[in-house]
């Protein structure tokens, strides 16, 4: 990649040089000494940043430094780690979350990472519940509502997603064309965004992961389905993807991962702390909340787990007719 | 400012000179708009917010440029007439010596030279104020910062801070 | 009479002495590092939250309140004295406030911007406590096409900022726009304006640019004078505001405060809107707009009392929705959800212990706050009597520390030191930064907004007329725009000022 130019390299070189002249291994050691930043690419309010602050908060007992979260929003959550990826030094005091959209994205269009190069991934932690909501008000009382009117109305029916490319975006798509409709999608940058814009009635649906349930539950939102493989224990009546025929599952699993780099050192103990942290009860309910499962991934496994997503979004893209030309 | 000094169309003409930034600006920001995309009014792309404001940039820097070239303006020189011209010169000299110096050299090693210059650059303070000043003051911040609000200054090469 | 009993029962929690002292502790940092510019409440309420978490879920929450709107407090101290905004909202109580203090009146300048956030504060408690629940609609009525309204009728309002030409200051506008362009775009990703740097994928920082264009760039243009001493020499006459000064400000206060309430319920630059709208306002109902921007009380009057009553507005979404407008709020938001609470329109009824308890905690850290600052307003007025030799290699101290300390990166530093210079030539040659700083704000939320509005409408432009709220402030932003221009309103509304004024 032509930025990592010159300067890099001779930035990498002072660095060696500067290692081999102070220990190098006392970075490793105390680490951490400072507060340690993990980006997370999503406004603060949704329902990643609140498990992520809990997921953190827990971790940062473990490390005993805090864990200072920084909401870097947009792009469908790959600011963030793009931002990580170009500007980050590798010395483990900025992580970031790594949502899916990461992989997804340099197969649709051009971008300044690259997956498989720029990131040292530390460990898999948990994915989401996604689910399609309308406003209580809306003239939609299920799915099959939805699907008539835009039978009708081709192009019609909006419906607000965390941003361009996320799992949201892809799912709707491909439900759409399984059902032979037309929708057209608005990018938001997060929950706590795409929550007003669909209890607003700014659009008609809102495809999002589950920062919608305090509003659901209220009875402000009405929920439509979901899109995991059976149905949520606290929706028993929400239908899901398979069982309104479309033979799918979406959870966009997620984990965390450090700039290219970094200490495998350091990469172990970030991975411990944070492997406590998913086990810690306390996270476990607040995972809960947000019908979030825990599903840990040691380093090496994550590592194997990238490559599979690349490979099986590669084909989605491609089916889709949304892979970069 | 002084009405004497007041010239039209000539090479010294201050507020022509930022007109004409301005429009190489405004130019500069459509060719990127363009280059980003504009999209279709239907789906705006990258570029289209871009575009259009370079438009607006150079339709303002027209209108500076012809009320700089009917009205006349002061010229550059006078703007720095009667002031010491040095001082700011200077200064802005020493912060930018300091930006270069900051990261090699980690926040204490460029700052306590900088309030050093700085207090005896735009009047002289006395020796034995300016060096306790710029000695205390950033150790002390950096301290207060370090200790109480655990927030790293950098510390450049030689780890010192 | 329910929100009685709720009241008192929020005092009764309030007023434990654990929660006393968990309040003062938040006011008391909020000051703090809303005086040092840079240092915001986000860093503080960040690395505070895991503290918080020992005590219970209102002590927390009260102490992480009490940071916040502490912080607004202290955010017009160093506009005032030094011309260093701590934050996008104070950068309109510069232009005034800093006036007043060079003609010796900082003392008057900061107590009315304290009794201002006080009555702002208090007005906007007593909001949230009776109309919290019914305000919430307001908060999603505006979609897309109604934000982009609101931008360009804050993009307006920069007309007023000015006292020098109209295209400079729109010229001014347009890079603001472009600078908060800059960095990858938030709806494809794409990397703007970037020029391949890595450091500018994530954007310019808005503290670097306001320290830069204010602070830095009026140290370099104060030390071309062989300093007349002003600031120094002028005797400080009176420290708290006279009967005049109050009875100037009382309009501004009143309004500010109605203004920031509402503009602070919606999400999304609220507060800074409503403290530039609130300065525009007052100028333009001044019977002597001239003084403004040469040390009128009421541009500091208005916009400090509006910030701060957009700092209680702001809670209404949280409470009422559980939508955070601000990354502050969505701290607390952090702060709730790790007690195990979530906001949202069930929080007041499953647990109004907790709802009254904050709410009543904020009324007793608004009374703290003005204990805490007015005693420190003559404290502040001695930091001015500094030999200026002294003072400005200080202020560039404190800038450059409190850039650094806001992001951790150094090239905010280099990019302050940077919009110091240009800072220091606009001002030369007669640009003003206000405007910029402005759009560089509003900008990237008009251009996002525009974008998404276009889609839902599918590139009907009269989804902006059509939409009610929308057309309202587009209608104003017109008139505003219009008025100007018409000399014979102008004209008229002069000869009724003189006729007023004999």
């Amino acid at each position: 990649m032509p930025r990592f130019g010159l300067k890099t390299i001779a930035f990498a070189t002072m660095h060696a040089v500067m290692g081999a002249l102070f220990s190098t291994a006392a970075s490793a050691q105390d680490y951490p000494s400072k507060p340690i930043t993990l980006i997370v690419p999503w406004p603060a309010g949704g329902s990643t940043d609140i498990s992520m602050r809990a997921i953190a908060d827990s971790a940062s007992k473990v490390l005993g430094q805090p864990i200072v979260i920084d909401n870097k929003a947009g792009g469908g959550g790959t600011v963030g780690p793009a931002t990580m990826a170009a500007a980050a030094k590798p010395d483990g005091y900025t992580i970031s979350q790594i949502p899916i959209t990461v992989f997804r994205l340099p197969l649709m269009q051009e971008v300044s990472w690259d997956p498989a190069k720029d990131f040292t991934y530390i460990i898999h932690l948990t994915g989401y519940t996604f689910g399609v909501t309308t406003s209580a008000e809306s003239q939609f009382k299920t799915w099959k509502d939805v699907v008539e009117f835009a039978k009708a109305n081709p192009g019609k029916v909006t419906y607000a997603t965390p941003g361009a490319g996320t799992s949201l975006h892809i799912g709707m798509e491909q439900i759409a064309g399984m059902s032979g409709i037309k929708l057209t999608q608005v990018p938001f940058k997060g929950g706590a965004e795409t929550n007003a814009a669909v209890l607003g009635q700014h659009t008609m649906l809102q495809a999002d992961s589950t920062g919608w349930r305090p509003l659901v539950d209220a009875g402000k939102l009405r929920l439509l389905m979901v899109w995991t493989g059976a149905r949520s224990p606290n929706y028993p009546d929400v239908p899901t993807l398979k069982e309104l025929g479309y033979p799918m599952v979406y959870d966009s699993p997620f984990g965390i991962a450090g700039p290219k780099g970094l200490d495998p050192k350091i990469v172990a103990k970030l991975h411990d702390a944070f492997k406590k942290a998913v086990e810690d009860p306390a996270v476990v309910a607040t995972l809960a909340k947000y019908d979030m499962v825990p599903n840990y991934k040691n380093t090496e496994d994550y590592k194997k787990f990238v490559v599979e997503v690349t490979e099986s979004e590669r084909k989605v893209i491609e089916t889709l007719g949304l892979a970069k030309k | 400012m002084n009405n004497q000094t007041n010239v039209k169309l000539r090479l010294s003409n201050s507020e022509l000179w930022g007109g004409l930034i301005g429009l190489a600006l405004g130019g500069f920001v459509i060719w990127s708009g363009m280059k980003l995309k504009l999209g279709t009014i239907n789906d705006p792309g990258s570029g289209y917010v871009l575009f259009y404001t370079g438009i607006l940039m150079c339709v303002f820097a027209g209108a500076i440029i012809v009320s700089a070239l009917t009205d006349g303006a002061p010229t550059l020189a006078s703007r720095w007439e009667n002031v010491r011209w040095s001082k700011p010169l200077l200064l802005i000299a020493c912060l930018v010596a300091f930006s270069v110096a900051l990261e090699p050299l980690g926040f204490l090693l460029s700052s306590i030279p900088l309030m050093l210059l700085l207090l005896r650059l735009i009047d002289p303070v006395r020796w034995t104020m300016a060096i306790p000043i710029a000695v205390l003051a950033p150790t002390g911040m950096w301290w207060v910062l370090k200790r109480l609000l655990l927030i790293q200054l950098p510390s450049g090469l030689f780890g010192i801070g | 009479m329910d929100t009685l009993v709720n009241v008192a029962h929020g005092f009764g929690v309030a007023l434990l002495p654990i929660n006393l002292l968990y309040c003062f502790i938040g006011v008391f940092i909020g000051t703090l590092v809303g005086v040092l510019p840079g240092i915001g409440p986000i860093s503080a309420m960040s690395l505070l939250l895991p503290v918080t978490l020992s005590g219970t879920p209102e002590s927390g929450i009260i102490m992480m309140a009490g940071i916040y709107y502490g912080s607004m407090y202290g955010g017009s101290t160093t506009s005032i004295l030094v011309n260093i905004p701590g934050e996008a909202a104070s950068v309109v109580t510069c232009i005034d406030g800093h006036q007043m203090a060079k003609q010796g009146r900082a003392g008057p300048a900061l107590g009315i911007s304290a009794f201002g956030s006080f009555i702002a504060g208090t007005f906007a408690l007593i909001a949230l406590m009776l109309v919290a629940p019914r305000l919430a609609s307001v908060a999603i009525a505006f979609g897309p096409a109604e934000y982009f309204s609101l931008m360009v009728l804050g993009l307006v309002v920069l007309t007023f900022l000015t006292q020098g030409s109209m295209p400079k200051a729109l010229l001014m506008a347009c890079i603001g726009v472009v600078l908060g362009l800059i960095g990858l775009d938030s709806i494809t990703a794409q990397p703007r304006l970037t020029f391949g740097r890595m450091e500018l994928i994530d954007g310019i920082g808005l503290v670097p640019v306001v320290m830069g264009l204010f602070g830095v760039a009026e140290v370099l243009l104060n030390t071309e004078q062989a300093i007349k001493r002003d600031i120094i020499n002028t005797r400080i006459t009176h420290l708290l505001p006279t009967k005049e000064d109050w009875k100037a400000s009382a309009g501004p206060v009143g309004r500010g405060t109605i203004l920031g309430f509402f503009l602070g319920i919606l999400p999304g630059g609220g507060a800074v809107v409503a403290s530039f709208a609130s300065y525009a306002l007052e100028k333009r109902l001044s019977k002597t707009p001239e003084r403004f921007g040469h040390g009128a009380i009421e541009g500091v009057a208005g916009p400090e009392s509006a910030n701060n009553a957009a700092a209680g507005g702001a809670f209404i979404p949280l409470m009422t929705l559980g939508i955070p407008p601000n990354v502050v709020m969505a701290l607390l938001l952090g702060a709730f959800v790790i007690h195990g609470l979530q906001p949202g329109p069930l929080l007041i009824t499953q647990n109004p212990g907790l709802f009254w308890g904050i709410v009543a905690s904020m009324y007793i850290g608004n009374v703290m706050l003005l204990v805490l600052n007015l005693p420190m307003i003559g404290m502040w007025v001695q930091l001015l009597k500094l030999p200026y030799n002294i003072l400005f290699p200080l202020i560039i101290l404190f800038t450059i520390l409190g850039v650094y300390c806001s992001s951790n990166n150094v090239f905010d530093v280099y990019v302050m030191i940077a919009f110091g210079i240009i800072g220091y030539f606009m001002r030369k040659l007669g640009y003003e930064p206000a405007p910029l700083v402005l759009a560089f704000v509003l900008g990237p939320m008009m251009e996002n907004n525009l974008r998404k509005s276009l889609i839902l409408s599918q590139g009907d432009l009269w989804t902006f007329v059509q939409r009610p709220i929308s057309a309202v402030c587009l209608t104003f932003a017109l008139v505003l725009l219009i008025a100007p221009l018409l000399p014979s309103l102008r004209k008229k509304r002069e000869l009724v000022a003189l006729d007023e004024g004999a």
